[in-house]
């Protein structure tokens, strides 16, 4: 049987994994699948590059979505895919560990990167470790080979006229003990940063709140939304928490990210790494924000920032 | 009565790695451990529980013996009692082996109606022991909670769990698994009496003669190097002429238009 | 001979340093520059079982040894030497003679609350006129029924303005010079009993320091601690006790200095180099590094002779006189290594170099060490 399969809990994902599994398949020689919660996402699906799209079933109001572990586990003793790739949304990450349990295999979680060794067979996994000071290289030795991918790290495949795929529905799981009670939307209101083309961000070297007024006239200037560091977030709480960049918060991948009086500590590091082009502007010659940076501009932002605004006004001009 | 089971893990102290810029290794002889800092919380959790509703606590742990100065660490935080499953070979466990030793000695030897876990490990960060453990247990998990109380009448749990689209709030009868995140509550600092009183609490010394085989590890790790950051590290001044030499870059590389 | 720490004592380390980060490093700052005495911290102290470490926990201590006393001082003043002080004037000049001389009753009294830390201790000593001269001392007390009647003023008394009781020394007989010297439990509030305003100083800032005024202040009976002519003993004996604190505290800001000095080091670029590499810079780190570590040592000993029940006057006085000269020399070379920075306030170095000054003097001056180590060797 075997198959390349992606699965995430939400749409943009599933494209993401698409583009990445469509090469793998190709490397393998193999069928590419995917998991739809209905006929027209699965038809979105097979246009993107799906051989095969799973309907999965759908789930009464109590059951968490996490409750399709057994049905997953199910399909893939049936059909014994090679490989397994999950969007790592926190939802992915469970499903992920407890699929890759269930099926007595290995998961390579966060996997920012991969390299298909076709005569092997095998998927030469990169994730982060030590909080982003490292990088571990790994090779699921059983099979299949699970894996969680997190957002943004593939672009998402495109759709092609004329594809066709077959589509097949799972059954219902059995019911969970896990039972939902509420479900409280997050407020959403804010634009979701990992979205923008350019995002400035902000960190302690702003002295008081007041001077976010000073940013959001370069965030205009630019184009660009508004994050922070941690710092700005959790105990300041200028910014809401959902624009905090870093290793436990979001993850960025825009053209230019601007820090602002951001010391560039590697767990804020690790959130922005794969900005196109990261710029800086610090008061600090030793933060360490220059070393991971492409321009740094060393200097007082209250100074350097109404200078850089002009600037852009003139050039952008022209 | 309530029978808890905290995981921790000790863990590198990443503060004292080095990294050797050119040949990429990270030097890790002189670097310290601890307790993983989002384990604290998995023990102030189950502390907090316990103050609340009663019953034992137990603090579990998978590693080599060289790590034993973590069980008074983790004994004066509050826990009754810790497990020490300890072989020379735990040294570099992936997922599956930490989850396959944990779910043996506790099918074997723990009795418990509610375990907890950390949202991962300070060093590798799979987040997979919590999940994989509980179904290896056959016992429900509920995952990325950040807000637990128990309703002492139902036997059952109720957990906030912190999702990308907002909050889940579910219910969940025991025996069950959870994995927790730092913002559930703030670890208390061990008091002297309690690193005095750590050394009397039993240590049940579980090894290899117990458990049998060591299962195989199911990742196998290939390489580990530094993290670099290839950027071009372009210093410029804050004044004009420095500025307009970066805007007119940023231009030329087409990330503002 | 294992110069390794127990788990426990790394573990309390462990545990002061998190304290420290949490509670005591934010706020350290604002203490030095507005001279506030860190009210909240105490209660955390006393929280954390820190405030009778050494002391029997039927009396409220945590029956711990001196070595875990001496790491909590030493964590305590790396990150805030006013803070680390406040302990340990409470801890050991206030609760030992009170532990060490105490009736049963006076240790129900007054040890157990100050051991668990319901109230804090001071300790009264010196005079305008008695400082290192102690036999110089002009307080005096009068026997009157069924009271003792102090007269007389004491200085730089720190924790006096805070504390819930003060140990004070007070001539009982004149002619017999220092055996004349008795020691009085004066409960705060007694009438007669006055505190003078803060005493503004060069460094631990936090600590407040006073004069204090006996006139005609009345205590009961029972007051005298220990018999009478006692006290030049006790306080005597307190003091060496106190030293090998004052040596931690030393330590702990010599070690504060280091890190500092070597933090400023890797960062700090002149020349398109940071300045650790330039050997001048790597000499001084490493002449600090060398003299902290012996510091630590001796005062680490010095609380083992204590605690193995030798004698250790001539060790602790070995290990303040060294711990305190240490701290003044490396806080001098750590404001040097910061350069125009490290002048300013608001650089933890410039705090250091004031701070560290008083471990010379106080609770012994340095030459008053000298006098003990030789005449410990030459007798």
């Amino acid at each position: 049987m075997a198959g390349i399969w992606v699965f995430a809990d939400n749409r943009n994902q599933v494209l993401e994994l698409l583009s990445a599994g469509r090469s793998i398949a190709d490397g393998l020689i193999s069928h590419l699948a995917a998991f739809a919660a209905d006929r027209q996402q699965a038809g979105e699906y097979i246009d993107c590059g799906a051989d095969k799209v799973f309907l999965l079933p759908e789930l009464p109001q109590d059951q968490p979505f996490e409750s399709l572990v057994p049905v997953l586990a199910d399909a893939a003793r049936d059909e014994n895919p090679d490989v397994i790739l999950i969007g790592a949304s926190s939802r992915g990450k469970e499903i992920g560990a407890r699929l890759a349990a269930a099926l007595n295999s290995g998961l390579c979680s966060g996997c920012i990167g991969f390299e298909l060794d076709s005569a092997a067979k095998t998927l030469k996994m990169d994730r982060l470790i030590f909080g982003g000071a490292g990088v571990q290289t790994v090779v699921c030795t059983q099979s299949p080979q699970i894996a969680t991918v997190p957002p943004k790290t593939f672009e998402p495949a495109l759709p092609e006229q004329g594809r066709k795929g077959d589509i097949h529905e799972l059954k219902a799981p059995p019911p969970s003990p896990v039972r939902v009670l509420d479900r409280v939307p997050r407020q959403r209101d804010s634009v979701d940063i990992t979205e923008a083309k350019i995002v400035v961000c902000v960190g302690r070297g702003l002295e008081k709140k007041e001077d976010l007024d000073l940013v959001r006239s370069l965030a205009e200037a630019l184009g660009a939304e508004i994050g922070c560091s941690r710092p700005v977030a959790e105990e300041l709480q200028w910014l809401p928490e959902e624009v905090y960049l870093g290793i436990s918060g979001k993850k960025v991948k825009p053209s230019l990210y601007v820090g602002v009086g951001v010391s560039g500590q590697v767990q804020h590091i690790t959130g922005i790494r794969d900005s196109k082009v990261i710029m800086a502007i610090n008061r600090d010659e030793n933060a360490p924000i220059f070393d991971a940076a492409d321009y740094g501009i060393v200097g007082d932002l209250y100074q350097v920032i109404p200078r850089l605004i002009e600037e852009l006004k003139e050039a952008l001009r022209a | 009565m309530l029978r808890i089971v905290t995981c921790f893990k000790w863990v590198i102290d990443d503060a004292d790695i080095r990294v050797d810029a050119e040949s990429r290794k990270l030097n890790l002889a002189r670097a310290g451990y601890k307790i993983s800092s989002y384990d604290r919380n998995v023990i102030e959790e189950g502390v907090r529980i316990q103050e609340q509703h009663g019953g034992t606590l137990a603090a579990v742990t998978v590693a080599p013996p060289t790590a034993k100065p973590c069980l008074k660490d983790a004994l004066s935080r509050g826990p009754d009692a810790a497990w020490f499953i300890n072989d020379p070979s735990f040294a570099d466990l992936d997922a599956h082996q930490t989850s396959e030793i944990l779910a043996q000695t506790v099918r074997s030897q723990i009795e418990f109606d509610l375990i907890i876990c950390g949202e991962g490990s300070g060093d590798l960060y799979s987040q997979q022991v919590g999940p994989a453990l509980a179904e290896k247990l056959g016992i429900p998990c509920i995952t990325w909670v950040n807000k637990l109380t128990f309703d002492e009448e139902q036997k059952q749990i109720i957990a906030h769990r912190k999702l990308e689209e907002g909050m889940e709030i579910v219910s969940c009868p025991l025996p069950a698994l959870v994995v927790v995140l730092p913002d559930i509550n703030s670890p208390r600092i061990p008091t002297l009496k309690q690193v005095l009183g750590a050394a009397k609490k039993p240590v049940h010394d579980v090894n290899m003669k117990t458990l049998g085989k060591v299962p195989e590890a199911h990742l196998r790790t290939d390489k580990i190097l530094a993290a670099v950051m290839d950027r071009r590290r372009i210093r410029v001044a804050g004044d004009a002429e420095g500025i307009r030499s970066v805007v007119n870059s940023l231009i030329r590389e087409g990330v503002i238009s | 001979m294992d110069f390794k720490l127990s788990e426990e004592h790394q573990l309390i380390r462990q545990s002061v340093h998190e304290f420290c980060d949490r509670y005591v490093c934010p706020i350290a700052d604002e203490v030095d520059q507005e001279a506030r005495f860190p009210a909240e911290t105490m209660k955390r102290l006393a929280e954390q079982d820190w405030m009778g470490i050494p002391y029997p926990v039927e009396f409220g201590g945590a029956g711990a040894d001196y070595l875990s006393y001496v790491i909590v001082v030493e964590e305590l003043s790396r990150a805030c030497a006013a803070t680390g002080f406040i302990l340990e004037c409470h801890t050991s000049l206030a609760s030992y003679p009170l532990f060490k001389f105490g009736t049963e009753e006076q240790k129900r009294q007054w040890l157990t609350p100050l051991c668990k830390g319901e109230m804090l201790g001071a300790f009264a000593l010196t005079e305008p006129g008695a400082g290192t001269d102690a036999a110089a001392s002009s307080t005096v007390a009068v026997l009157d029924g069924n009271q003792w009647v102090l007269n007389g003023s004491k200085i730089f008394i720190s924790n006096s303005p805070v504390a819930g009781v003060i140990i004070v020394f007070a001539m009982t007989d004149k002619s017999k010079g220092t055996k004349g010297i008795s020691a009085f439990i004066v409960p705060a509030g007694t009438p007669g009993l006055n505190i003078g305003k803060h005493l503004n100083k060069m460094g631990i800032r936090g600590s407040l320091t006073a004069e204090v005024f006996l006139q005609d202040c009345r205590i009961p009976k029972e007051n005298i601690l220990g018999g009478e002519g006692q006290g030049f003993k006790i306080a005597m004996m307190t003091l060496d006790a106190g030293r090998v604190g004052i040596a931690a505290q030393a330590v702990g800001i010599a070690q504060a200095a280091l890190d500092e000095s070597v933090k400023y080091s890797k960062e700090r670029i002149q020349f398109g180099k940071p300045i650790g590499t330039f050997q001048a810079v790597q000499w001084m780190i490493a002449d600090m590094a060398t003299d902290v570590e012996a510091s630590r040592f001796l005062t680490y000993h010095a609380a083992w002779c204590y605690d193995q029940g030798m004698p250790y006057s001539k060790e602790a006085a070995m290990a303040k006189l060294f711990a305190s000269e240490t701290a003044s020399r490396q806080t001098d070379r750590a404001v040097q290594v910061h350069g125009g920075i490290g002048y300013i306030k608001g650089t933890k170095v410039e705090r250091l170099y004031r701070d560290a000054k008083i471990t010379e003097i106080y609770e012994g001056t340095s030459e008053v060490m000298r006098m003990v180590i030789s005449g410990n060797l030459l007798r």
